[in-house]
């Protein structure tokens, strides 16, 4: 409860509150705190707010895609903006042109076939070869890598079970031969290719699997569970 | 690069021509949106700022005004979720219900932060609407509220703590 007051008092200083871990009782106050207090004061943005972001964002989005050395420099937050935009920033060039008017629907980064190749991996198996016939598609979890395995023109393929949105886990249409993401609903072909979805951005292909057939058994190169 | 073409204004499912008009106007909304959320100026401007910076990166513009605004509200869903986990390890208000960002009307999410905290207000006895009304909305110090109230600085806080406890209740009563 001390904390809880702590927090309130920061709230009502115009200051940052501190972080402190929350239990379900202090979160009712909390949300009444804040419920009350987005009626008061500093609702509206500053001027000097809106002008400064306004030459931050110019200076990123007009510049080259960003460098580690001048994420890791910059305030905590930022570092988290680049690990959950990480698959934007990985595209670069192509996506900035795009933000600077050089856009069109054929503009767009053209979908890399990218492979996942672990550091440290071993194959493991995810099916046997026999539940796998011509035109099948299973799902695998290997704890560190979910994706799925189909068999085409006798060829085993495994692709990335994750949306390359937001990340969300993909689920499979098999009717449709499609593997459809729950959350803003971007299909993939089973072979990773972007099919449809409704996201003003452009959406990568889903990574490859490094996948083969020995012994009996479908085999993906993974990176080992952890202990 | 080569220069875009002007346009001179935006309209309902048009596209933006360029990421500066998509800022410009967005940006207040937005803030609005976040300091509803967190209460507080500096985590609501760097909310913001975190919403722009990761959702005009791969903003593509040939899409709809509409759509470009549900994608910073998805934007802007994600950032306070991982903002609340980040600090407090719970997600103390969400945005899944609001449809403020995504509406075409003019800056609805001010008013409705205000009849929201009036319908918790109106709930409380006199005393302790009192003591939240000056703290938290006419933002005066514990002094200025002794002096209004007629009561010590310490009597106060304890009105003050008492009063937030039982606006939590209200609160969430009336949430669902």
């Amino acid at each position: 409860m001390r904390r809880v007051r702590r927090y309130v008092n920061d709230l009502l200083r115009h200051r940052r509150p501190h972080p402190f871990e929350a239990d379900a009782a202090d979160a009712a106050e909390l949300r009444a705190a804040i419920a009350l207090r987005a009626a008061g004061p500093d609702n509206a943005p500053s001027e000097e707010f809106v002008e400064a972001l306004h030459h931050r964002l110019r200076t990123e989005l007009d510049d080259a895609p960003p460098q580690s050395s001048r994420i890791s420099s910059r305030r905590r937050f930022v570092a988290s903006v680049a690990a959950a935009s990480a698959a934007s920033v990985a595209l670069g060039a192509g996506l900035n042109r795009a933000l600077t008017g050089d856009d069109g629907n054929t503009a767009g980064p053209p979908p890399a076939d990218e492979t996942v190749v672990p550091d440290r991996g071993e194959r493991q198996a995810v099916v046997a070869a026999k539940d796998l016939p011509e035109g099948g598609v299973r799902p695998f979890d290997l704890g560190t890598i979910v994706g799925f395995v189909h068999r085409t023109d006798g060829q085993v393929h495994a692709v990335s079970g994750v949306c390359t949105h937001l990340y969300c886990k993909l689920a499979l249409d098999a009717p449709a031969r499609q593997l459809k993401c729950p959350c803003h609903s971007a299909a993939f072909a089973l072979d990773g290719a972007v099919l449809h979805h409704r996201l003003p951005i452009a959406l990568r292909a889903l990574p490859k699997l490094i996948v083969r057939e020995s012994g009996g058994v479908v085999q993906v190169f993974a990176p080992p569970r952890p202990a | 690069m080569w220069p875009t073409p002007v346009r001179l204004r935006v309209v309902a499912d048009d596209a933006y021509p360029d990421w500066e008009a998509v800022y410009r106007d967005n940006v207040d909304r937005m803030y609005r949106v976040m300091f509803a959320k967190v209460g507080n100026r500096p985590d609501a401007e760097d909310l913001t700022a975190e919403v722009f910076v990761t959702a005009l990166r791969p903003l593509r513009l040939s899409a709809s005004v509409g759509e470009v605004r549900a994608y910073l509200l998805a934007t802007a869903r994600t950032v306070l979720a991982s903002y609340w986990r980040r600090t407090l390890g719970r997600e103390i208000t969400t945005l899944y219900e609001d449809r403020a960002l995504a509406e075409p009307a003019e800056l609805p999410v001010t008013s409705s932060a205000n009849a929201r905290a009036e319908a918790i207000l109106a709930e409380l006895p006199d005393r302790y609407r009192q003591v939240l009304q000056l703290r938290f909305i006419e933002a005066c110090s514990l002094k200025e509220v002794a002096a209004e109230l007629g009561v010590t600085v310490g009597n106060v806080k304890v009105l003050q703590h008492r009063a937030l406890s039982q606006a939590a209740t209200v609160a969430d009563r009336t949430e669902a």
